[in-house]
């Protein structure tokens, strides 16, 4: 019984930090949607989506309801954001989205909120509804559109689907041209493995909590030449403190929220008893993204490694 | 051939505190990551006799990670069996526990309350979630009792289970509200329900083994009166026991005791269920046995369990509590299997 | 010894107890007789505090509710007629709970007369092989036999019986009788039981109380109370042709 209420926490637990960083189960790779769909030749606009469905919109969107926190950025960022009409929960950045409706997202999504917002188009990550419930949606005369990036290619491949969704397939090839090469351009001046990274997803106090390989994090640290400690660890995992102390990073990143009471995160870190000779706390090598800026499969991964990059060099 | 002594011999005391010294000597030169055993003791030697130690690295996995982690395991793995004990006496019902009972619950809802709504006393760190999670678990406590005994005055096995279960549904779901009401805490209440004692400090074993020294004599000291509701309630007021004062200080000590182990360490769950049970096997339901048999048997057990999760998928672990409750889950069939076999 | 006077005892709406007034003098034994749902395990059950009641319970001229619990123990002992238990005591352990009132100390130290206590009542209920054997093996004999022993071992002045021998073969119920009987003739003692067997209560009882939906019917010595008179209308039949039937078979 409490049990299975563990599992069930767990599962919460995988499924929330799926929803921020859009990690988890690698899904199947679709052929790239821009080789068999894409074309507005005839009357409307048809591809495949991140899950291989078959889309078909016989006018542009219109009305543009965006459940993941990812997905919306993109779609601000190729600047469609006028045509949102509702937004996940978590759906924060830029400033201006919070000023749309917003409904429940991710676990606990609620098919009325959707509905009762009238979008053509329902934009949304694989993770966040089951089978049946996407069809129930989708009765409603709502067109479910399902993304679902865990990699950097995932990312571009996301912004060139929501490009076509959208009919801005030009800006979209601009954006990701944009972080491709931002990107290289930091791989070029990257660390060669000189220093490694450890990444904290959950705060001391609550268990730590790393990002190992297949992660976003992890994908970046690799492009900058950083190692990361927990290379080994698949997705995300629970490792022991002393691990840590074991593993001796030059550099923490935490995205530990701050609530304005009590030690920063940052303060919290260097304040820990017995880490005071692991080197990223002997140099104040601590840097906390508050932003989400390196756990969304978003256009500002690149402003994330940017940071981390800056930090890295100045330290 | 039992002892004519009733309470806790000095054989006992010998044997088991061998068996947790051992457990703790275990749990500190086994870990996630390997020490060579002479390295720990000349580092565990050098804190003793006040000199620093040379290798700066292993002093620190030891004495700043290790020791305060294993400390605070064996004090929750104590406090929640003397609780789990006692409250099998004090309802006279084997599958009494902080978890089957939904304290555990009620105390997290508490701690989650304390967490989203940042209630916090400036100078102690962790008073808001110690007194919010002992309050709730006090508060539940009362609430599940009185729904059972309105439902059914003898207090039975299979009423308070029922509520328990009942109650430990309405705080989950009171805990998901808290969540919903807060999202940009939800990380903080999800990780930390799960329950870990990951990064415990010494500061939260002063404050465990504190409580847990004060808790356990006040029991102690209730051990004939545990020992009379053991054989009956009506048969406690009949030799003479105060039943209302009784009930209501063990309840208040068991709730505190439990409140301030979920706060340090989330919910860590059929401890208290499991080494009570097995030690009833080896010391008999005598609480003036059993109480210091479960402070020993609870440390030993909850080290082990705390050891596995370190250890089977290092670097990673498992949360404690997941641990706990498959082998509780197991233990707990085998003993209702057992109560209904026995009527 | 005890009076009790207008005592009422009420669940809720339902009035189990009305007006029940009798008295106690050292050397008797009443029985407390009356068809099922008289109110006679309730009225029991009063006098130990189990529930609250109205009315005035006076041991020894000064209310009940007076005393602490364990100074009430010291002199009302109470032998129920149903015990479940849960885990393994040892016969001794169990035996032992009945000195808790005498031997205070928070660390329960060893006194020798309390040590002397257990091993009478032991003696008494003829336990003392079984000492050490968990409850949980006993049969039921033994196992009302044991907690009788915990009766005697809190040295009561006033001993309050439920059914003690309800579900008892003939034998047991011999030897409780008897014993309960020659454990009475000590001075200072007294004895309030409540017994279905009419002709036990005959047999045994000084005094009875006869009840009849929580009412007291008649109170008296038991020959004033347990005849044919009192009991017909009580029970709506005729009690001593019935007794006498059944007695019949064995001549």
């Amino acid at each position: 019984m409490k049990n299975i209420k563990s599992c069930c926490i767990l599962l919460v637990a995988c499924l929330l930090l799926a929803c921020f960083a859009g990690c988890g189960t690698s899904a199947q790779k679709e052929p790239d949607p821009s080789a068999d769909g894409g074309k507005t030749e005839e009357t409307g606009i048809h591809f495949t989506d991140m899950l291989g469905r078959e889309i078909h919109l016989d006018a542009p969107v219109e009305r543009l309801a965006v459940l993941t926190a990812a997905d919306c950025e993109i779609v601000y960022a190729l600047g469609a954001g006028e045509l949102v009409v509702g937004r996940g929960e978590y759906c924060n950045y830029p400033a201006e989205v919070l000023e749309v409706p917003s409904v429940q997202s991710g676990y606990e999504t609620n098919i009325e909120q959707v509905m009762a917002l009238q979008p053509d188009v329902l934009l949304m990550s694989s993770m966040d509804q089951s089978q049946e419930q996407v069809g129930q949606i989708e009765q409603a005369g709502i067109t479910v559109v399902l993304s679902n990036a865990d990699t950097l290619e995932g990312v571009y491949e996301c912004i060139e689907m929501i490009g076509i969704l959208l009919g801005k397939e030009a800006e979209a090839k601009e954006l990701s041209d944009g972080m491709k090469s931002d990107l290289a351009e930091l791989a070029e001046k990257g660390f060669n493995g000189e220093k490694s990274v450890y990444f904290e997803v959950s705060p001391l106090e609550w268990g730590l909590w790393t990002a190992g390989k297949n992660t976003f994090m992890n994908e970046i640290a690799e492009i900058l030449g950083l190692e990361n400690c927990f290379a080994e660890v698949d997705g995300w995992g629970m490792i022991s403190e002393e691990q840590v102390l074991l593993r001796n990073p030059d550099v923490i990143v935490s995205n530990t929220m701050y609530f304005g009471e009590g030690p920063t995160p940052t303060e919290e870190i260097l304040g820990r008893t017995g880490w005071e000779n692991v080197s990223a706390v002997k140099n104040e090598a601590v840097l906390n993204l508050q932003n989400d800026e390196l756990t969304r499969p978003g256009p500002r991964l690149v402003d994330g490694a940017q940071a981390l990059y800056d930090f890295v060099a100045a330290h | 051939m039992k002892a004519h002594k009733e309470s806790f011999r000095f054989r006992d005391l010998l044997l088991f505190g061998a068996a947790l010294i051992a457990a703790l000597i275990l749990c500190i030169c086994v870990g996630s990551v390997d020490l060579p055993l002479g390295e720990t003791l000349r580092v565990l030697w050098g804190a003793i006799i006040g000199k620093p130690a040379e290798d700066a690295l292993s002093s620190s996995i030891i004495l700043s990670s290790r020791v305060p982690r294993v400390l605070c395991v064996a004090f929750s793995g104590a406090a929640l069996s003397v609780c789990g004990g006692t409250m099998q006496g004090l309802l006279k019902n084997p599958l009494a526990d902080g978890t089957t009972l939904g304290v555990s619950s009620g105390a997290s809802l508490g701690a989650a309350l304390a967490i989203a709504f940042g209630i916090n006393f400036a100078s102690l760190p962790f008073a808001g979630t110690v007194v919010m999670a002992s309050v709730f678990a006090l508060v539940s406590l009362l609430i599940i009792l009185g729904l059972s005994s309105r439902l059914d005055n003898s207090l039975s096995t299979n009423t308070i289970i029922l509520i328990g279960v009942i109650f430990s549904m309405f705080a989950s779901s009171g805990i998901s509200v808290v969540i919903t009401f807060s999202p940009e805490r939800i990380q903080n209440i999800t990780f930390w329900t799960m329950g870990s004692l990951n990064g415990a400090s010494y500061q939260n074993a002063i404050l465990l083994g504190s409580v847990l020294v004060i808790c356990a004599i006040i029991l102690r000291c209730h051990a004939r009166e545990l020992n009379a509701f053991a054989v009956g309630e009506e048969n406690a007021r009949n030799i003479g026991v105060n039943v209302k004062r009784t009930k209501l200080m063990v309840l208040i000590t068991v709730s505190v005791l439990i409140g301030v182990c979920v706060s340090v360490g989330g919910t860590i769950g059929f401890v208290g269920l499991v080494t009570p049970h097995m030690l009833r096997m080896l010391v008999g339901p005598n609480q003036k046995r059993l109480i210091p048999a479960c402070l020993f048997g609870g440390a030993i057990f909850l080290l082990l369990a705390d050891l596995a999760a370190r250890v089977i998928f290092r670097p990673q672990e498992l949360p404690i509590g997941v641990v706990t409750s498959i082998i509780g889950a197991v233990v707990f069939v085998v003993i209702f299997c057992n109560a209904r076999k026995g009527r | 010894m005890l009076e009790i006077r207008d005592l009422r005892v009420q669940f809720g709406k339902t009035t189990i107890v009305s007006g029940l007034n009798c008295k106690v003098e050292e050397g008797q034994w009443l029985m407390i007789v009356g068809p099922n749902g008289a109110g006679k395990t309730t009225a029991l059950g009063a006098i130990t505090q189990a529930f609250p009641y109205s009315g005035e319970i006076l041991l020894e001229g000064r209310s009940i509710r007076d005393y602490k619990a364990t100074e009430r123990a010291k002199r009302v002992a109470v032998l129920s007629q149903n015990h479940y238990v849960s885990y393994s005591f040892t016969v001794e352990e169990v035996v032992r709970l009945g000195r808790y009132a005498h031997s205070g100390g928070l660390l329960g130290g060893r006194r020798q007369e309390d040590e002397d206590a257990v091993e009478e009542a032991l003696a008494v209920t003829g336990l003392s092989s079984l000492r050490k054997q968990s409850v949980l093996t006993l049969s039921g004999g033994e196992l009302q036999r044991t907690f009788l022993a915990q009766v005697l071992a809190q040295q009561p002045n006033l001993l309050l019986l439920d059914e003690p021998t309800n579900h008892l073969d003939l034998v047991y119920q011999k030897q409780v009788f008897e014993l309960i009987s020659d454990w009475l003739k000590k001075p200072g003692r007294a004895v309030v039981s409540v017994v279905h067997d009419l002709s036990l209560a005959k047999a045994f009882g000084s005094h009875a109380v006869l009840m009849h939906h929580g009412e007291r019917v008649a109170w008296g010595t038991v020959d004033e109370v347990i005849c044919p008179e009192k009991l017909d209308s009580v029970y709506d039949m005729e009690v001593s042709a019935w007794m006498r039937m059944l007695l019949s078979q064995w001549e």
